[in-house]
């Protein structure tokens, strides 16, 4: 009888060292093979509102109708050093609307009211046409619709605003579900360091 | 020499509109197509710029502030959650093995409901990390960060020893279940079992659709959790749908997900097969009262004897024991009858 138990340990003992040896090779297998971290990033070379060429075309809005965080985990980002800073900023306004008592247009192109502007540096109240004024996305508000992304390029604006994924938002999905969605299949997965640089604006193709 | 002299002399601001004219010139078509559809005034555009001006340019001491460009999760932190999933089954496994506790037990369900489910938004989880898993280990191209090869194994090292401990108290998606469980009633042993192979298809299904080519990979586990939607507080309706279905019948079929569906359960019963603890109905002490198959609403509890690779360390048993539990604790007697067996 106690003979008995000692084997069905024993034998037990052996398929659980297996199991882990097992379990260990496959891990050991993996972890070699770890490379770091791989995170979504919109491209903005291939995105449709960041994209130059594209204009007089609707804005894309499927990042913000596809992602399965609230409100999207893209947002629209302005670089800030690319920004060039203008009184009417084709972004913020919507430069087709009704001109207001200040001769700036009376409607903004933003429908959820996420960008503020302000005036910086040496401020002359006289002139305000030629001060600086600075354009801040508040991160509460947008939803990565991108109205503003296509306005600000080429010709109107400089391309200081892309939509970028936010990696305080993103829950890093294994299939992306905008990248499902979008029809220029303008998400991909890239190494941490690559997908934080400053994007480039390209004309598709090139 | 004179037609030099000449051009130089002549105005800045005609200078500036030679060189602006393209641009104006694109401007005012841009206008005019927009403009045909909204009948408001063009507002000539000021200051068309094509450079962007730095700090100098702007002066009064602008400093031009940091984009906003958060970093992913930082590295150390996703081994913080790799080590408290580690610490939530030690504690899971001390409280139920030694303890016998469900009231902590209890506690460290909702903590974990509320970290790795509300929290951490379901992700990264052991029950998904199989697919990830089961592509790097068949795609040459496709690897894994360590913290979720991690994610995937350790669960699986606890069952070898003790049992399902990452089902009780660890794994969000039981939590949430286990936390519904309100009238649970003994579902058939038949149907238990035959509903209970539908896992292994599901496991099936799941490394099948992993060990795709790329294009046409897809992981249906995450797709189709239904509790996600929950943790994220958005998601697609249908699904939003399935899980509440879900959550509904887990109050009077205990955890339906874990029990019937869950893929990592699947390999855990497995492993659970080889511990060598467990939870267990003590021989010596029980009185054939039968009170904790009846309290158990997984149905693990069979002759009187617990079966370990269904049970999901909820406690249970021991909670409802005269011998061991609540009733042991708050000192009831137990008296012995006069010919009845001790």
């Amino acid at each position: 009888m106690s003979e008995d138990i000692t084997r069905r340990a024993l034998l037990g003992n052996v398929a659980r060292g297996t199991v882990l040896l097992t379990l260990a090779g496959g891990a050991g297998f993996l972890i070699r093979k770890a490379n770091g971290q791989v995170v979504w990033q919109v491209d903005a070379a291939r995105c449709l509102n960041s994209r130059l060429g594209a204009v007089n075309v609707a804005a894309c809005n499927l990042c913000t109708t596809e992602c399965v965080v609230p409100l999207s985990a893209v947002r629209a980002v302005n670089e800030f050093s690319k920004c060039g800073r203008c009184n009417i900023c084709p972004a913020y306004f919507n430069i087709t609307s009704a001109v207001d008592a200040h001769g700036l247009p009376s409607e903004k192109l933003c429908p959820r009211d996420a960008i503020i502007r302000k005036p910086i540096g040496k401020v002359d109240p006289e002139d305000p046409a030629n001060n600086f004024y600075e354009y801040v996305i508040d991160e509460e508000k947008c939803d990565g619709c991108g109205k503003c992304v296509m306005q600000c390029k080429e010709p109107l604006g400089l391309g200081s605003i892309t939509l970028r994924i936010r990696y305080d938002k993103c829950v890093n999905c294994n299939r992306c579900a905008i990248s499902g969605a979008c029809p220029q299949s303008a998400l991909v997965q890239l190494p941490v360091e690559q997908a934080l640089r400053p994007q480039v604006l390209k004309w598709p193709g090139e | 020499m004179a037609r030099g002299v000449s051009a130089r002399q002549r105005p800045n601001g005609v200078r500036l509109l030679a060189r602006l004219m393209p641009a104006a010139f694109v401007l005012i078509g841009c206008l005019s197509v927009s403009l045909s559809r909204a009948p408001a005034q063009a507002i000539p555009y000021q200051r068309p710029v094509d450079t962007a001006p730095q700090p100098d340019a702007i002066g009064g001491g602008y400093k031009t502030p940091a984009v906003q460009k958060p970093l992913p999760r930082a590295y150390w932190l996703q081994v913080l959650d790799v080590a408290l999933l580690a610490a939530a089954m030690g504690v899971s496994v001390w409280l139920v093995l030694k303890r016998r506790d469900r009231k902590w037990l209890v506690a460290l369900t909702a903590g974990s409901l509320a970290y790795f489910g509300f929290y951490r938004q379901g992700c990264i989880c052991p029950i998904g990390s199989i697919q990830n898993v089961a592509v790097a280990l068949t795609d040459p191209r496709y690897s894994i960060p360590m913290v979720v090869t991690a994610t995937f194994v350790l669960p699986l090292v606890v069952a070898l020893f003790f049992g399902r401990a990452f089902c009780g108290g660890v794994c969000a998606l039981g939590a949430i279940q286990e936390l519904v469980v309100l009238k649970p009633i003994q579902t058939p042993r038949r149907l238990d079992q035959a509903l209970g192979l539908l896992k292994y298809a599901y496991l099936g299904v799941a490394i099948l659709f992993a060990i795709k080519p790329a294009l046409a990979r897809d992981f249906v586990i995450c797709r189709f959790d239904p509790f996600v939607g929950f943790f994220r507080r958005e998601g697609a309706p249908h699904m939003l749908l399935i899980g509440g279905a879900f959550l509904v019948a887990g109050m009077f079929i205990g955890r339906p997900y874990c029990r019937y569906l869950c893929p990592y359960g699947a390999l855990l019963s497995w492993c659970t097969r080889l511990a060598h603890r467990g939870v267990t109905i003590t021989p010596d002490k029980e009185l054939d009262c039968g009170l904790c198959a009846g309290a158990c609403p997984y149905g693990a509890i069979e002759e009187m004897r617990a079966v370990r690779p269904s049970c999901l360390y909820c406690a249970r048993c021991y909670a409802f024991c005269p011998r061991d539990g609540e009733l042991a604790q708050a000192k009831a007697t137990l008296v012995q009858l006069p010919g009845a067996p001790s």
